[in-house]
This record gives C-alpha cells, structure tokens and sequence, in this order.
C-alpha cells in the first residue's frame, strides 16, 4: 500500500513538473511579441517596451525566465496581466467562486438524473429501457453545448422572455432586496446550468450502468434477492454501495471535462468566471493569464486523478494489485 | 465478417453507417450540389428566413445558408478524418513501442499519456491553435497532440496482452526482427479496440473543430464551416432562428452517427457478448 501511494506521489510530483516544463514551452514557442501588440494599442515608445520586457524578465534567457516563473508558481504568484496590468491571481480567486457555483451546481443535478438512471436500466441487461436510454444518453452526448445553450436562449429567453440572455445579474441588482436578489441570481444560472448538466448526465448514467452491470452480475446479489430483500433495496444498498467505487474515478474524468466546458458556456453566457478569463486571454494572447489558468487547471485534474486513484485503492485492496501490475 | 454481420444487426448502426457515407458523397460533390456559391454576397437579401429560393435561408451578408453548409461539410468531415488518421498513426505506433518492449520505453509513453491527459482538452487546442494562427494545420496538429493518447492506451493494452502469444513467439523463434513482429503480425491483431476509438475520435474531432469555429478560431475559409455560422447565429439570435437550427442538426446528426457506430462496433468486437 505504501509503496504503491509513494510511487502514485512521486510520478504526481513528475507530471507537475511536465505540466510547467509542458505549458511554458507552448507560450514561448508562440510567434509574435506580447509587448508589441499590447503596445499597438498603447501607442508606447521603444523606451517604454523595453521597460515592459525587463517587467515581465522578457529580455532574460529562457531557462532563466522558465526558472523564475516556475519559482514564482510554487508560490502561486502568477504574475501581471499585461492586458489588464494586475496581478494575475487576485483576478483568478476573485473568479473562482462563480465557476464553482456553475460547475457545482450542474454536477448536482447531472449525477442526482444520470445516477439513477444508469442503475435503474443496468437492472435488466438488454431489454428495451437499457438499449433505449442507452441511445438516448448517446445522441444527448453528441449535441453540440454551443448549439444547446443558442436553441435555449432562443426560446426561453427571446421567444419566451422567461430567463435572461447573459450575465450572472440583471441590470438593477444593486438596488434590489435580498431575497429579490437571490432569484434574480437563480434566473440567470438556469441556462447555463442546464448547458453544463446535460452532457455529463449522459457520462454519469453511462458511468453508473456498466458499473452497476458489473456488480449486478455477481453471486452476492443473487444471494441478495434469495433471501427475499425488495429490488429497491437490492439496487441501493448491494448495488450502488459497490458500484460507487468505478464511481470515484469519475471524479478524475469529470474535472478536465468541466474546465473544457467551463469555457464554452461562460464565453455565450458571459458568465465572469475562470472559463471565460481563459477565453479572454487568449484572445488577447495575455500570456501571464493564459499560463496561469493551463497550470492551474491542469494542476488541478491532476490532484482529482491523484486523490481519485489514492480514495480508490483505499476503499478496495482487490485493486491495489491490479494497478501495481498494470 | 463475423463482427460487420454482428454491427448490420443493429439497424441504427446501418443507418449512421448510411448517413456517413452520405455526409462524405456530400462533401464530395457539394459544388454540384449547392445551390449557390458559398460565398455569395448579397447585400439585399440578408437575414432572409427559409423559402424555396433558400431553403434553409440567408445570413447576415446575404450567403445561402444551404450553401454554406454543403460547403461546410467538407471542413467538419476532412478535419475529423485527418485529425483522426494522424493521433491514429501517433498513438498506435508509440502505444505498439510502449507495449512491446516495455521497461523503459513503456515508462516514457506512459508518463507522457498521464501529462497530456491532464490538461483539459479544449483548453489545450484552444490555447495551440489561437497562439499559433488558426488554419486547417494548427487544428490538426492541436487535435493530434491532445487525442493521440486514447490510441496509444488502447494498443499497448492490446500489445501487452498479445506479444507473448503463440503466433508472436512462432514470428520470433523464424527469426522476423521486431519492426515485422510489431507492424506485420501484432498490430494488425490489435486494429479491433483502435477501430472503436477512432470512430469516436472523429467524434470528438467534429465537435472539437466546430467549437473552434463557433468561438472563432476555425479555419478561415470564405466557404463557412458548420461552426462559424453558428457564430453567426448567436449574434442574431433575437431575429433569425435558422442560422441556428440547420448547421446545429448537421453537426449532431454527424456526431451521433459517429458515436453509435463506435458504440455498436464494441458491442460487435466483444466476445463476451
């Protein structure tokens, strides 16, 4: 157990330096002066650019600039942006909050339908619900989400006027009451909650089902049923206990998933969160930005995969061995 | 033959089959087949809804959308082929290395595997084809360095299961050196699990080129791709319903096909089923 959880954290420790090594090559091998189109706009002086580079240590070898960057991350100093001239990560703090809720709430809703659903169609391998809802989740995880969240705005909130087109608050939020508030903050996650969800309620019941499936087959829930408990009992407590297990690597899956659907959605909905900061930066080429929010984001599916594999090989000792194998 | 028999079973399987191979005749010929020029500007009848000279009606420079969209079918399908054609042959080749020889070679793929998957795979072709200038070769290569690694998992998977197989050990003890081991007689035994993955593959890569487009860092084309005109729509969302609806049905329709026939292929290659 421990070789295998010191092994697990030492190729994590690895990959992170990859992760650095990795996304500072990719900014750096970009053609095209960050400064000099930040300067077309600004109309600066050659003085003034050459105060920017020594700034942002532009004029200093690679290695140099790729060592004190990678010090500074540690520390979890990601620099100034250049387009916004702040420091890069207040902006993200001050972000991160809006794309949690979004995500949160979305991954809520996509496990409370997906999860069910998957156990419940597991139950009769075959039969016209599974190969049906199995159909159903494959064509729901092929809409493209651009697509969905344009047809939902155009109907519930053009044609319809329920819920607004963009933003996170209406116009007048400030003036209004705090419960007032709160609905007008629910209006607006609607639409790009349901966005979000969709998709990862098909993984989630596709997930859950074969799970199931595989748990389902075995000798302890015929022994389940022979003594005469009741299905719904058979389903939640043997099957779902044990199939919540495979459950947890999903935890690992969903994360880059998220993050990649994080910045579709912000961008249509405007909604200000790290998503639609990525969006920006690139569009920009911010580099400061555009790095800070790759490592981070990739730090942050590699700490799911981590904890995910470590939570793993701690509820099931069946799986140690298989991994270490592999 | 048995497994093409097993997949005609499911008669959605033959449809998205059927449906493909209409796309890419589409493709094919749409010069015959549009209407109009994809890029006919026609100040004078922009933004005009369906009717029987636009079938599916005119965007905001007057461009038949029908047009655009037959012409579009050529980037969505050439990329999602390409794409897949070129992590097909990246991942296979480091996937068979990794598997066959093990040790340190396996190390090596296997560490790199883990590092490109934990970056977010829109967030990594976004950032490659927006800072390198969009075109057809950066959205390729972008698409190959991000999907390579599910080839490669699934053929090393494969390799380790078949290399100490009867016919490999026969292939080895008649004296054939590994590049024939590996390319002549195992990789073609482990085609089966690629061929799933490359169907969703191009999958992934339709849905990944038209969000690029939609976010505006497609191939820049005066002939549109399915995606752009959907960045069109969602400027024009409070007046024109069809530049949203049409190209958005093509690209699901395209990308479910892809989808169930992956889906019934494994079903067909299962032994167990």
């Amino acid at each position: 157990m421990s070789t295998y959880l010191a092994r697990r954290l030492l190729y994590a420790a690895l990959t992170f330096v990859g992760i650095t090594i990795a996304t500072f090559a990719l900014i750096h091998s970009v053609p095209g002066d960050p400064v000099a189109l930040y300067s077309g706009k600004m109309n600066a002086s050659p003085a003034v650019l050459d105060a920017i580079r020594r700034e942002h240590h532009l004029d200093r070898p690679l290695s140099e600039q790729y060592l004190h960057w990678a010090r500074a991350v540690v520390r979890l100093d990601f620099g100034t942006s250049i387009a916004a001239r702040r420091p890069v990560t207040p902006e993200i703090v001050r972000r991160l909050p809006n794309t949690l809720l979004l995500n949160g709430l979305a991954l809520l809703l996509a496990a409370t339908i997906g999860i069910p659903i998957g156990l419940w169609s597991a139950r009769r391998p075959g039969r016209l619900l599974d190969r049906g809802t199995a159909v159903a989740f494959f064509l729901l995880y092929s809409l493209p989400s651009f697509w969905v969240a344009l047809l939902l705005m155009q109907w519930l909130s053009v044609r319809l006027g329920w819920l607004p087109l963009f933003g996170m608050t209406s116009d007048g939020y400030g003036s209004m009451g705090a419960p007032a508030q709160v609905a007008d903050r629910l209006r607006h996650l609607v639409l790009p909650v349901i966005t979000l969800a969709y998709g990862q309620l098909a993984i989630f019941a596709r997930f859950s089902r074969s799970a199931a499936y595989e748990v389902i087959r075995q000798d302890f829930i015929t022994t389940a049923r022979a003594k005469g408990a009741g299905e719904g009992s058979v389903l939640w407590h043997h099957t779902f206990r044990n199939a919540l297990l495979p459950l947890i690597t999903l935890l690992g899956l969903t994360v880059p998933y998220l993050i990649s659907g994080s910045v579709i959605v912000e961008e249509i909905f405007q909604w200000d969160g790290i998503g639609l900061l990525f969006f920006d930066s690139i569009r920009a080429r911010d580099y400061p930005v555009a790095m800070a929010l790759t490592v981070v984001t990739a730090i942050a599916t590699l700490l799911a995969s981590l904890v995910a594999d470590i939570l793993y090989a701690v509820a099931d000792p069946r799986v140690r061995l298989e991994r270490e194998e592999a | 033959m048995r497994t093409w028999r097993r997949f005609r079973r499911s008669p959605i399987a033959t449809a998205a089959v059927g449906f493909v191979v209409l796309m890419t005749l589409v493709a094919a010929a749409a010069p015959l087949l549009a209407p109009y020029p994809p890029d006919a500007v026609e100040l004078g009848r922009r933004l005009l809804p369906p009717g029987p000279a636009h079938l599916f009606g005119t965007d905001d420079l007057g461009r038949d959308v029908l047009s655009r969209m037959i012409h579009g079918a050529r980037v969505s399908l050439a990329v999602g082929f390409l794409a897949t054609a070129l992590s097909l042959v990246a991942g296979s080749f480091l996937g068979a290395i990794a598997g066959y020889y093990g040790g340190a070679a396996d190390w090596i793929v296997s560490r790199l595997v883990e590092l490109v998957l934990c970056f977010p795979f829109l967030l990594l072709v976004l950032a490659i084809v927006a800072l390198f200038q969009p075109s057809i070769w950066t959205i390729l290569i972008a698409l190959a360095i991000t999907s390579w690694t599910t080839e490669a998992r699934f053929v090393r998977a494969e390799f380790l299961r078949i290399r100490e197989m009867e016919y490999a050990q026969a292939a080895r003890a008649s004296g054939a050196r590994d590049p024939r081991i590996i390319f002549r007689h195992l990789l073609p035994n482990a085609l089966g699990p690629v061929l799933v993955s490359a169907s969703f593959g191009v999958a992934s890569a339709i849905l990944a080129e038209s969000a690029l487009s939609f976010l505006g860092f497609g191939v820049a084309l005066p002939a549109a791709s399915w995606g752009s005109i959907l960045a069109v729509a969602q400027e024009y969302i409070e007046f024109a319903w069809w530049l949203a609806l049409f190209p958005g049905i093509a690209i699901f329709a395209t990308v479910a096909a892809f989808n169930l026939i992956g889906d019934r292929l494994r079903d067909a290659l299962d032994p167990r089923a």
